[in-house]
């Protein structure tokens, strides 16, 4: 299997670089045969890369220690699922893993393109595989996931504790699709710059790529920090980590990206600032990328650090440079009579959303950053941890959630300061009132009560708009109102679906809140049989469980919880201790409700006294951020189902000529 | 009949208000005074190497962060403030205890740089608009957005193509 594996790497290689040189010659000289031939490289690359992974994958099953990957992150009791996350689990397994995601993404953009975008499509796929070159380079000659070991041990050295968790299985597949493939849309714009496109098809080619993407990032980052939650035992899911910090970068920019195209596609403005969007999204997912594997950042997700920090920090060099240059030796002719009335416009509302979104994105970066650029400035190396992101990224989240409740109703164009009082009045006076209500409630904290009133505002615009809609379907065609709910998200689910997706953003944004202001913690020492108190919950410590497995120890602890006296639940935390690595390790217990968390951590046992120590959050509304999460996913979901009036719309402009270049082929797009 | 706008925005009116209050209702409900370990040990980074806040580090058995953290509950129990305790550990590990940056010297550029970055963002897009607005041709009434226009003049024939269309496409 190694030998299988790492020939299939080394063919891999080559194909890819063969696909670059035959892409690139096929387009320029026009000769159809050889994009073919490029493309049908691409597809054996991917089949190659393949291989790899399953030859990998069939070692990890059969703990095949002979392998030094095998070796050092699985071993013969762990569970047969963990043995298959352990694939990217580790440095050169994540990479595989990495680049067969990225290979099968281009092999499907091969396909989709195969009789659409001929002018832009070599160029793309050579970007594709330009990247792949870079990876499997690394695979083949630096970091190689099919090293053999001289001398075969006994027994593996298991996987890291923290990885053994089920969210372990799909949090990293997430969001490295979510990165990968935000690849697509970078190689369509670069290959636009290079073909000299300069109208809207790249982005028509790959807008759900891009949404595909950002889909998978919200994911990707909703499932880290649900990991967090459950594994790491503070009681918190988000801790503004480097590597929390480079994945949440990417989804920002991509975020603005797909706010802004709309611009492009309504106005046909923007053309270099989506460029440069897109640019800067791939390039922070090759930068996470770097954080994550260079250690030049300590992180708690950083699990495969290595001395691949150099290779990385140069690709990335590499593809910022490469990208800039030509982006810059376009503008002039990317520039276009941008057409722009009024700062009371949808126009001017997205601007200011991807000023902040971009804004907020530049803060983590800095702030992630800053520990070493004091080191080599002052030689001091400090931590720049949640109160500065928190301070700083504070009140850029609050105008961020207005302009959310303030772009999707405001008129294109311009609005008149009428209509605006008509369109906004009722929702203003939701958001006001719900302040009001909470501050004579007793809530003094001002930024809870900005929070809440404008979350309010959001939701308040968003039923006018769903209002105004179904009003509007009722009035045309005489339906239900669910039914009319229904037919408006089907028929423009773009729009609405965007709309759910801003539901989920307010609801995600309120848990976010309540639970980092609101969170009460207790901590106690009790013998069996004692009682405390935390919050409404009386919680009565039963007694220790032991258990043994050939794979890990553990120290169950049984709590009943009661409220007003009568039992509700019993909640099981644990110790746990990991036999091979010698590693203890916590499991907590969760009690969710939509009002509150309460979440009990075992502390420690103490064998002489018999006393328990338990660490126990009551966190309000954390509910809120999953669900919100859930609601994001499903809106998204909406947004790319496919619409046949929308691809109406696209062949239509296939068969009219394009309105800027007078080649529309391109508008058949990808997606 | 002529009643019936105003019972409308009475009934609107009251909508709202439940609204705002069944939306407010659970975080006034959830509004304890936050526990102020959990503030103060955010404000402390963990000297275990694991590069979290001493609030945060997820090693059981930290040997710096599970103490530190029950010297902290001992500080408050007699009275310090955060700020006090902060200081207190700040005098005895230094700078590089604290988890985020001062705001003296070098590091007051951690904290101007963000706000100073969105500004200069802000002012280009000012600036830029501005240049469109002053490129762009004078609007005409046809120009005037649906939502705040006078529809007494609407021709009847684009009416009938607009209903025709909106039935399409709602």
């Amino acid at each position: 299997m190694p030998l299988i594996g790492q020939l299939a790497l080394a063919l891999a290689l080559v194909l890819a670089g063969y696909s670059v040189i035959a892409n690139v010659v096929g387009a320029r000289a026009s000769i159809p045969a050889l994009t073919a031939s490029a493309r049908h490289a691409l597809w054996a690359m991917c089949a190659m890369v393949t291989v790899a992974v399953g030859a990998l994958l069939t070692s990890l099953l059969h703990s095949d220690f002979s392998l030094e990957y095998v070796a050092s992150y699985t071993s013969f009791s762990l569970p047969t699922i963990y043995k298959i996350t352990a694939l990217w689990g580790g440095q050169q397994g994540s990479l595989l893993f990495w680049t067969w995601l990225l290979t099968v993404f281009t092999s499907i953009v091969a396909f989709q393109n195969r009789r659409r975008n001929p002018e832009m499509t070599p160029y793309a796929l050579a970007v594709l595989a330009g990247l792949a070159i870079f990876f499997l380079g690394m695979l083949n000659f630096v970091t190689r996931p099919f090293e053999l070991l001289a001398v075969i041990p006994a027994d593996g050295q298991d996987l890291n504790p923290l990885l053994q968790n089920y969210w372990m299985a799909i949090h990293p597949p997430s969001l490295y699709t979510g990165y990968v493939s935000a690849s697509v849309p970078f190689a369509f714009g670069a290959a636009a710059l290079m073909v000299g496109r300069f109208d809207d098809s790249w982005i028509r080619s790959t807008r759900r790529w891009a949404i595909f993407s950002w889909f998978f990032l919200t994911l990707g980052n909703l499932f880290g920090a649900r990991w967090a939650y459950e594994v790491l035992g503070w009681g918190g899911y988000w801790a503004w980590d480097p590597v929390e910090n480079a994945a949440f970068m990417p989804w920002l920019v991509m975020t603005a990206y797909l706010h802004s195209v709309m611009i492009q596609e309504r106005k046909d403005m923007l053309k270099v600032w989506n460029l440069v969007l897109i640019g800067m999204a791939f390039g922070l997912t090759l930068f996470g990328t770097f954080i994550t594997r260079s250690g030049v950042i300590s992180s708690v997700h950083s699990f495969t650090q290595s001395g691949l920090g150099p290779y990385f920090l140069t690709f990335l060099i590499l593809v910022v440079v490469l990208y800039s240059g030509l982006l810059l030796s376009r503008v002039k002719q990317l520039r276009t009579p941008a057409e722009f009335e009024s700062y009371l416009s949808r126009e001017a509302a997205f601007l200011f959303n991807n000023l902040v979104l971009v804004g907020i994105a530049f803060a983590v970066f800095w702030g992630t950053l800053f520990p070493v650029l004091s080191e080599a400035v002052r030689g001091v190396k400090i931590t720049v941890g949640p109160p500065f992101f928190n301070k700083v990224n504070g009140p850029l989240a609050l105008a961020l959630i207005f302009l959310m409740g303030v772009g999707p109703l405001i008129a294109w164009r311009r609005s008149s300061l009428d209509s605006l009082a008509k369109t906004f009045a009722s929702p203003a006076i939701f958001g006001v009132t719900t302040g009001v209500c909470a501050f004579a409630a007793g809530l003094r904290e001002w930024y809870v009560l900005t929070a809440m009133s404008l979350a309010a505002f959001v939701l308040g615009t968003i039923f006018v708009e769903f209002r105004r809609g179904v009003s509007a379907r009722r009035h045309m065609v005489a339906e239900s109102v669910p039914v009319a709910i229904v037919n408006l998200i089907g028929k423009n689910n773009r729009r609405y679906g965007g709309y759910v997706i801003h539901i989920g953003v307010v609801l995600a944004f309120t848990g976010i809140v309540a639970s980092a202001f609101f969170k009460t913690e207790v901590k106690k020492s009790v013998k069996q049989g004692d009682t405390f108190q935390v919050g409404p919950y009386e919680l009565e410590y039963l007694g220790i469980n032991t258990t043994e497995t050939a794979h890990l120890e553990s120290a169950r602890a049984r709590i009943e919880v009661r409220r007003n006296g009568k039992p509700i639940a019993m909640m099981e935390p644990a110790k746990l201790f990991y036999k091979r690595l010698q590693q203890p390790a916590t499991a907590v217990a969760i009690r969710s409700t939509p009002a509150s968390d309460l979440y009990v951590v075992l502390a420690g046992i103490d064998d002489q006294s018999g006393l328990a120590t338990f660490q126990v959050f009551l966190t309000p509304l954390v509910f809120w951020l999953w669900a919100g999460g859930v609601i994001m996913a499903l809106g998204t979901v909406i947004v790319m189902w496919p619409n046949v009036r929308e691809r109406a719309v696209i062949a239509a402009a296939v068969r009219a000529p394009s309105p800027m270049e007078g080649d529309a082929q391109a508008l058949a797009g990808g997606d | 009949m002529a009643r019936l706008p105003k019972f409308r925005t009475r009934t609107t009116a009251i909508i709202i208000v439940l609204c705002a209050i069944a939306f407010a209702l659970p975080i006034v409900v959830a509004a304890a005074p936050s526990v102020s370990r959990q503030e103060v040990s955010e404000g402390l980074t963990c000297q275990c190497g694991c590069g979290l806040t001493v609030a945060n580090c997820n090693h059981p058995n930290c040997e710096f962060s599970v103490p530190v953290r029950d010297q902290i509950d001992g500080m408050l129990g007699r009275g310090m403030s955060g700020a006090q305790i902060i200081a207190y550990f700040r005098g005895k590990y230094g700078e590089k205890i604290l988890s985020a940056p001062t705001t003296q010297g070098f590091n007051l550029l951690a904290w101007i740089m963000p706000f100073a970055a969105i500004a200069a963002g802000g002012a280009l897009v000012v600036f830029t608009v501005g240049r469109w607005r002053t490129n762009s041709p004078a609007p005409t009434p046809a120009d005037e957005p649906a939502a705040g226009a006078s529809d007494d003049n609407f021709d009847p024939e684009l009416r009938r193509r607009l209903e025709r269309e909106l039935r399409d496409r709602l």
